[in-house]
């Protein structure tokens, strides 16, 4: 019953997204209004529908018979409804249906002609998704004969940061979305209408933005405290998938501030708002069509890739056609001074563009050669590491002072004069941290600089009080500071110690003492498990803590895992992996100490929560707009 | 439902297998701290050929661990770090190496990045004198 | 200018969308690398035999005719689906193939064998891996052909499916 039901939700929201398609061309305000509920509404229900399949373990759906199991918690039962790729495609029109929904509220008689070209483009993008659904992905196909049970479903996807990272990069492609179909509708005016379209597409970037941030630091903060290496970025495709379109839209973002001051730069963000979204669609492409493996990848079906490898080109090809046969009226020639606000923004935005390229290289560049040659070869981390930090170094050191420049060009002994106290203060930090880690490296070095660099400018504006800097971006810019402190921190200054310990052995790793105190069998909810108990001592022989790695086995899919073991404190994280062994040989055991680790993910936090500010100060304004 | 099939796998055998490993052990350690640190950078750089995107250095399959040993034996024996990368791409091919390597199939790889930075430092400071002149 | 900059990042995302699209129509394997010793000589070693008394010595055992080698192990699933075809290989094909016992423990393997049926005419033990390394191995079930000379024409990773063993027999025909 509920199957038929959720997929003819689906068919229907196919219809309402083709009708709004064809409404939308002739602006009929009731009509349209139809469309845009009645695509919210059926979205809604085949979402709905297809979660409630999966809580009550409905196993004559293929779909939560291939990814659930009775036995699954509750909480995992729900999120592993978007945890594999049919579901997740229903979420993926659920947020579009939910942006399109928003675009329509921002339908008046003054706009109505925009808006609806607007909701034209986003009904074209609704359909390509729902049609792609229905298919090749459909969630709602069923397995005959009802099975008992299902397969269950990969218990390192079991956590909660990885429940909620989906729903949250969703938001993030979407809004992106909702940028391309206005940027494609302020193409597609003539010449002599003129909206301001940045105050349309703005929200959009901002909310995508924000929750690309979050999505994209869940992710790793995920990797970090799951997959039992204390790695938490690996450049594997689908990162660079969720990464890129992150790059575009904070060039989006930052280009948009110039347009709204200025109305200089439109062509460039327009072009930037089309390339954002494309990417997150090429993104899609890779990780859905079995062209690459990777830990995140789905579905290793090539129709599908095909499908969205030619919805890519429609829209691409349609897009880029229209940036250039249109965009000629947006094209403006004004001058900025190098040295302002206006100057450092632009170098922003071709640093993160260069950035975008680059990673974009790396991670198509095994696949030409592959295509030319027949050749497998790796791009991994060093190549990335390579080529990515030296370019982002000036962007960070233009980040820093480019919010404390006038809009005007300025004379170059004031802007000195304005930034001497954040360059006294990251000096004086810099002498302090290297005194207290006594170690010196230029990357070590470079790190702590630019750390506190961001973090020196961005206090000197909270101090200045002054109206002219926006809360958020000093928040945002702040997190940034942060996060570059965390991550130089934990990469330069690991300790790391491997060796093998019998019960009561005890191993020394900076001030701590740590006794292996001993094994347990534990049984959790759908697991079994060894574990091991291990006592933390200070340097006054103080229990600072009690860590437990274990080592899990989960019978009904089959899998080993492990489980670190982690005290953080802002100072450092104390890591403790447990490896192979048995009571007679011992155990190997891997700590790490892994210095302000946790200010990777305060960083990340701060930033996502300036980009809420922000999204709450849009609606505001737009509120007092309309 | 084909979700980290392969990544399942490779921790399932890398747990069942008898000699099992878990990245560098203690026992693989070499005396020579200063051996043991350039194994341990040759390492980083080498693929593990069963995982997904991780060095040897840092997984616990078992061909890791048996590639971190041959480096290290290669090592003692005195080879340097072109012939030891030599050893392993003879046998498994470019694919093994994490930094590509310098050669004429990567040369766009590496050269584009720089291309890139000065089309981007050229659009700047043309748009600028362009700009300038009105 | 800006027309040309233009065209030519136009051509790209054509070029690049062509190339995705290639690759999804052409039948490859994301996971399967191709060995890096194809059309080179087969790699010298000498090991004890499973079996045999002799010593194995890798130049008396290929350059003399069409030769199979095959990676296997007692511990490895896939091995075990796949020895009906290696026992095919050996009986209906009549091609000579050398097993290479990978990690494995002697007594297990040798009682494997008369269970299942030995089709191999000669079984190198590779007790730490390092044959298999030499030989670029690095997921077992692995199956090389060998030429007469010697050469190293093919190699699959994974197990022996219908599909591999027509192609192998194939290509065997083709090299004779």
């Amino acid at each position: 019953m509920v199957p038929y039901f959720g997929n003819f939700a689906l068919w229907l929201s196919l219809f309402f997204s083709i009708s709004q398609f064809f409404i939308s061309k002739n602006n009929n305000f009731k009509l349209i209004k139809i469309s845009v509920n009645g695509l919210l509404i059926s979205s809604l229900i085949s979402f709905f529908l297809l979660m409630y399949s999966h809580v009550v373990s409905d196993f004559s759906l293929l779909n939560v018979f291939q990814n659930s199991h009775t036995t699954k918690p509750m909480l995992y039962k729900i999120s592993g409804m978007w945890g594999n790729h049919e579901g997740s495609m229903l979420l993926w029109i659920l947020v579009l249906t939910i942006f399109n929904y928003f675009i329509f509220k921002f339908y008046k008689k003054n706009n109505s002609k925009f808006v609806s070209k607007i909701l034209e483009t986003q009904a074209f993008i609704a359909i390509g998704f729902i049609l792609f659904t229905i298919i090749t992905s459909n969630p709602f196909e069923r397995i005959i004969p009802a099975q008992e049970n299902g397969l269950g479903f990969n218990p390192i996807l079991q956590d909660p940061a990885l429940a909620i990272h989906p729903p949250l990069l969703y938001i993030g492609y979407v809004g992106l979305s909702a940028a391309f179909s206005t940027g494609v509708a302020a193409l597609k005016l003539n010449d002599n209408e003129k909206i301001p379209w940045h105050i349309y597409m703005k929200p959009f970037v901002i909310t995508a933005w924000t929750f690309l941030t979050i999505g994209i630091a869940l992710g790793s903060i995920w990797a970090y405290y799951e997959l039992g290496w204390g790695g938490w970025w690996f450049w594997d495709p689908v990162e660079n998938a969720s990464f890129m379109p992150w790059l575009l839209a904070t060039a989006l973002l930052h280009s948009l501030i110039i347009v709204e001051r200025k109305k200089s730069l439109q062509t460039w963000a327009l072009l930037l708002s089309i390339l954002a979204f494309l990417l997150s669609v090429i993104g899609t492409f890779l990780v859905r069509s079995g062209i690459l493996t990777s830990v995140h990848t789905f579905a290793l079906d090539p129709s599908r890739g095909i499908y969205i490898l030619l919805f890519t080109a429609v829209l691409g090809i349609y897009a880029l056609m229209l940036f250039r046969k249109k965009s000629q009226k947006y094209f403006d020639n004004n001058y900025f001074a190098f040295f302002s606000k206006e100057g450092s923004i632009l170098v922003n935005n071709v640093l993160m563009v260069v950035v975008c390229a680059t990673v974009f290289l790396g991670t198509i560049y095994p696949l030409l050669i592959e295509a030319l040659t027949s050749n497998k070869i790796s791009v991994g981390e060093p190549f990335y590491n390579s080529t990515v930090i030296p370019i982002i170094v000036p962007a960070i050191l233009v980040m820093g002072v480019g919010p404390l420049l006038s809009w005007t060009k300025e004379d170059k002994l004031k802007i000195f004069k304005k930034i001497f106290p954040s360059i006294l203060f990251t000096g004086i930090m810099t002498i302090l941290i290297f005194l207290f880690y006594q170690s010196y490296s230029a990357i070590g070095i470079t790190g702590i600089i630019l750390a506190f660099w961001i973090i020196s400018n961005n206090l000197l504006m909270i101090f200045k009080k002054s109206r002219n800097y926006s809360t958020s971006m000093i928040i945002s810019h702040l997190g940034v500071g942060l996060l570059i402190l965390g991550i130089t921190g934990s990469s330069v200054w690991q300790i790391e110690k491997i060796t093998k310990m019998q019960i009561e052995d005890q191993i020394k790793i900076e001030k701590y003492t740590i006794v292996f105190e001993k094994i347990d069998e534990i049984k959790g909810a759908n697991y079994v498990a060894l574990q091991g108990n291990f006592l933390v001592y200070d340097e006054e022989k103080n229990v600072i803590t009690k860590l437990k790695p274990q080592k899990r086995f989960y019978p009904i899919t089959n899998n080993f895992t492990t489980e670190a073991s982690i005290h953080t404190n802002l100072l450092r994280d104390l890591y403790i992996v447990l490896g192979d062994g048995n009571l007679k040989d011992g155990w190997v055991v891997k700590f790490y100490y892994n210095p302000l680790v946790v200010w990777i993910w305060i960083g990340a936090l701060v930033i996502f929560f300036g980009g809420i500010i922000s999204i709450n100060n849009n609606l505001n304004k737009l509120r007092t707009l309309t | 439902m084909i979700t980290k099939k392969i990544f399942i796998t490779f921790i399932f055998i890398s747990q069942l297998l008898l000699s099992n490993s878990y990245s560098v052990e203690p026992d693989e350690i070499l005396q020579n701290p200063k051996q043991e640190l350039r194994a341990r950078n040759i390492s980083k750089y080498i693929r593990c050929m069963v995982c997904q995107n991780q060095s040897i250095d840092e997984s616990d399959a078992p061909l890791a661990k048996d590639l971190r040993i041959l480096i290290r034996n290669q090592i003692k024996d005195g080879k340097n770090d072109e012939e030891i990368y030599k050893f392993l791409t003879d046998r498994y091919g470019d694919f093994i190496l994490l930094k590509p390597a310098f050669k004429l199939n990567t040369l766009a790889l590496w050269l584009l990045p720089f291309v890139f930075v000065l089309v981007g430092i050229f659009i700047v400071f043309f748009h600028n004198k362009k700009s300038k002149k009105i | 200018m800006k027309k040309n900059i233009f065209i030519v990042s136009f051509i790209f995302f054509i070029l690049i969308l062509l190339v995705f699209f290639y690759l999804l129509t052409i039948e490859r394997n994301p996971t399967e690398l191709p060995s890096n010793l194809l059309n080179k000589n087969v790699p010298k070693f000498e090991a004890d035999s499973l079996i045999k008394k002799e010593k194995f010595i890798s130049s008396e055992e290929f350059g003399n005719e069409i030769v199979l080698v095959n990676f296997f192990a007692t511990w490895c699933r896939p091995c075990l689906e796949e020895h009906n075809y290696i026992k095919r290989f050996s009986n209906e094909e009549k091609i000579r193939i050398i097993g290479i016992n990978y990690k494995d423990n002697k007594k297990a393997a040798i009682n494997w064998l008369s269970k299942l049926g030995n089709p191999y005419s000669n079984i190198p033990i590779d007790k730490d891996g390092r044959v298999a390394i030499d030989w670029g191995v690095y997921g077992i079930p692995e199956t090389f052909v060998i030429t007469s000379k010697g050469i190293i024409k093919y190699r699959h990773v994974g197990p022996i499916t219908e599909k591999v063993y027509k192609k192998i027999n194939l290509l065997i025909e083709k090299i004779e």
